[in-house]
């Protein structure tokens, strides 16, 4: 998907949208972030015991409201796919070369999307397990941590 | 409750979460526009006229909505750079993001002699906002030549003669009746 | 349910960046798709459009694509912010009613002026996806890594699909990706964009529209010696967050087309909205199309991808191997969200 415009010498007009959002969390996403700006990962376990990563409101299979029964997972968990991001854009969490991974966190029956920052697709495979790092300043988002493989704690 | 940002009770729960969403635009002027453009920078208002319907359009589309036909330069016709405040509205403005106005201004639509042309969204100056009136006749108070730029016109036809004129005085003629341009514009 | 036909299609051609406004290039196609279906703009009962307002980077640029229509007088119209396929699925509801007897649906989309890898991931969960800027090739990459770690795909085989499509796309008058020539094994040495993905398993970025005229039943046959009858059309979705749906496999693709009798009888001819080359094998297998099925004669999404048009596409060249290079049955498929997340299936008879 490449950007290189098609019509040389025609005029370019440039438009842009900005708009800043402050969201309410609820009550399932409020304590997943919070547990996120503590140093948790959190899951919260359905009717059939399953834990979903990351915690939602409603079972997806069902439909079914899901009681805020939240269980800690991780930090610790098995890359599921990954998928090496050789070029980050500016909306990517990280400004090098990274993996975009689903992470079976330990104690978790889903996957979690999330960022590997393993240096090299050479560091990247299938079943590998990998651990959270955490930034020493955390506010309570998706970005308070990323995952890198699990030897290099 | 709308906290400028989210700053969490370093304690308590974390309730809330900021996203600042950005977007950046880059289009290709339509040939039409880049046309009316050009125009533009030369002092003169053109609209395309349906060879169907006779409405015109301005900024031009390309296209007349009302019969579906393609208009081209074929179809070009020049307004004149007066005409009639038929619409307007005060607006009040919040201080959103985004907003850089303080007091209260007009957006006005001005409908174009010559051609009965509207142009929307239009600054009327050099009259207080509570003696705008639908009626009031207008001529457009243009930059100086060397100080025209329609480096911000696109396609969306807002902002239509931004950079070139900087708005619509009152010329101090009688009002219009509304019987004389009602009905006459596409809108 | 009341058998309902395609009476006119229309597409433009798709551009990597297009001098015209989206209204400027959909009134010809929708002009072309009631002319073709041999009706009068004033007969049309209900008109439903397919757009994506943050595609055009503007609020209510639905509302502006409807000047290519000729609402004047008003007329009874509706707008999804998904693919004209579901515009195409809402005009067919619409149509059971029996009260009117011709729809219009379009959809419409310029890629080219906004960049796909910022705006999609804004579609996604807003706390757990978008703010990783989880973007389009990134989530397909994924789907891609899992279906070679399943071993249910190679990435030559993927190449394999890739080359093919363009060599059908080399005969579309409406493909943006023509050029037929090329050969695996240095389509295999390029270097990878989002691994396991290279560019040739990356769809265009386009800009392009398409339309389709439905009538029902009496009505198709008054104006039209060959209708293109829906036997069938269904749509299925799983949930959002990658992480709790299987990737390798599309389920929901699987009972739409359950639902829409794909397997009732041959098919002849797939239009698949495979958007990267993994899925085309992924989508064959959720529809049960064996080996004598041919797969996007148009070249398909790889060759040409007008967001929010590439699903409506799909049925217009279905209804085209039909009505004009002699197909008996044809399938065809649209999907919306990431990795296949929603599908439409709709099936199409010549007689």
């Amino acid at each position: 998907m490449c950007s290189t415009p098609a019509v040389p010498d025609a005029p370019l007009t440039t438009h842009t949208i900005e708009f800043p959002y402050t969201r309410t969390l609820g009550p399932v996403v409020g304590p997943f972030l919070t547990g996120l700006r503590d140093g948790h990962l959190l899951g919260v376990r359905n009717r059939d015991g399953r834990v979903l990563v990351p915690p939602l409101e409603w079972d997806p299979a069902t439909g079914e409201p899901i009681d805020a029964d939240f269980v800690e997972v991780g930090p610790a968990g098995t890359v599921e796919t990954w998928a090496w991001v050789g070029e980050p854009t500016r909306k990517h969490p990280l400004d090098h070369p990274f993996a975009f991974a689903l992470i079976r966190l330990d104690g978790a029956d889903t996957g979690l999307l999330h960022a590997v920052d393993a240096g090299s697709p050479d560091r990247m495979h299938t079943g590998m397990r990998v651990t959270a790092r955490w930034k020493g300043e955390r506010i309570g988002h998706i970005t308070d941590l990323t995952f890198v493989p699990e030897e290099a704690r | 409750m709308t906290p400028d940002t989210a700053e969490p009770d370093a304690d308590g729960p974390v309730t809330m979460m900021d996203y600042f969403m950005q977007l950046e635009y880059h289009e290709l002027l339509c040939p039409v526009v880049r046309r009316y453009a050009e125009q533009l920078l030369d002092g003169k208002l053109i609209g395309h006229k349906c060879p169907s319907c006779g409405l015109v359009y301005l900024p031009p589309r390309g296209y007349c909505p009302i019969c579906v036909v393609e208009t081209t330069d074929a179809d070009e016709i020049e307004l004149a750079d007066h005409g009639t405040v038929t619409n307007y509205t005060v607006v009040t403005p919040v201080q959103y993001y985004g907003q850089e106005e303080t007091e209260p201004f007009v957006r006005a639509s001005v409908q174009l002699d010559g051609g009965n042309a509207t142009m929307n969204l239009q600054d009327l100056v050099d009259v207080p906002v509570d003696e705008v009136r639908v009626g009031m006749r207008v001529a457009a108070v243009w930059k100086p030549k060397a100080e025209r730029d329609v480096s911000e016109i696109s396609n969306r036809s807002w902002g239509s003669a931004e950079g070139c004129i900087d708005g619509w005085k009152p010329t101090g003629e009688p009002d219009l009746p509304a019987e004389q341009f009602l009905g006459k514009a596409a809108f | 349910m009341a058998d309902i036909a395609i009476v006119g299609y229309a597409q433009s051609p798709s551009w990597r960046q297009s001098e015209l406004t989206e209204p400027q290039f959909l009134f010809p196609v929708i002009s072309e798709a009631i002319q073709q279906a041999h009706v009068e703009r004033r007969d049309i009962g209900f008109t439903c459009a397919g757009s994506c307002d943050y595609l055009s980077g503007q609020t209510f640029a639905f509302v502006m694509n409807l000047e290519a229509v000729g609402a004047w007088p008003p007329i009874s119209e509706s707008h999804v912010e998904m693919d004209g396929a579901w515009a195409l699925y809402e005009a067919w509801v619409r149509l059971q009613h029996g009260d009117i007897d011709l729809a219009l649906v379009f959809g419409s989309g310029k890629s080219s002026p906004g960049l796909p890898s910022e705006i999609y991931p804004l579609q996604l969960d807003p706390y757990t996806l978008t703010p990783l800027g989880a973007d389009p090739v990134s989530l397909a990459a994924l789907q891609a890594r899992a279906m070679l770690d399943k071993g249910t795909i190679t990435e030559r085989e993927m190449a394999e699909i890739a080359l093919r499509s363009r060599q059908h796309g080399a005969t579309n008058p409406y493909a943006q990706v023509k050029d037929g020539r090329g050969d695996v094994d240095a389509m295999l040495a390029e270097p990878y964009v989002t691994a396991p993905l290279r560019r040739h398993d990356l769809p265009p970025i386009s800009d392009g529209a398409s339309a389709v005229v439905l009538a029902t039943a009496d009505k198709a046959r008054a104006v039209c010696d060959r209708p293109v009858w829906i036997r069938g059309i269904d749509h299925r979705i799983e949930p959002h967050q990658p992480g709790m749906r299987d990737l390798t496999e599309s389920l929901s693709t699987r009972q739409a087309g359950n639902h829409a009798g794909v397997a009732d009888r041959p098919v002849d001819v797939a239009e698949l909205s495979a958007t990267f080359s993994h899925q085309e094998k992924l989508l064959r297998e959720a529809l049960g199309l064996g080996d004598r099925v041919e797969i996007n004669p148009s070249g398909g999404a790889l060759c040409a991808n007008p967001v929010m048009a590439v699903g409506l596409a799909r049925i217009a060249e279905a209804a085209r191997a039909i009505r004009e290079r002699g197909a008996t049955r044809a399938v065809a498929h649209a999907t919306s969200g990431q990795c296949l997340q929603q599908n439409l299936v709709c099936v199409l008879e010549g007689a």
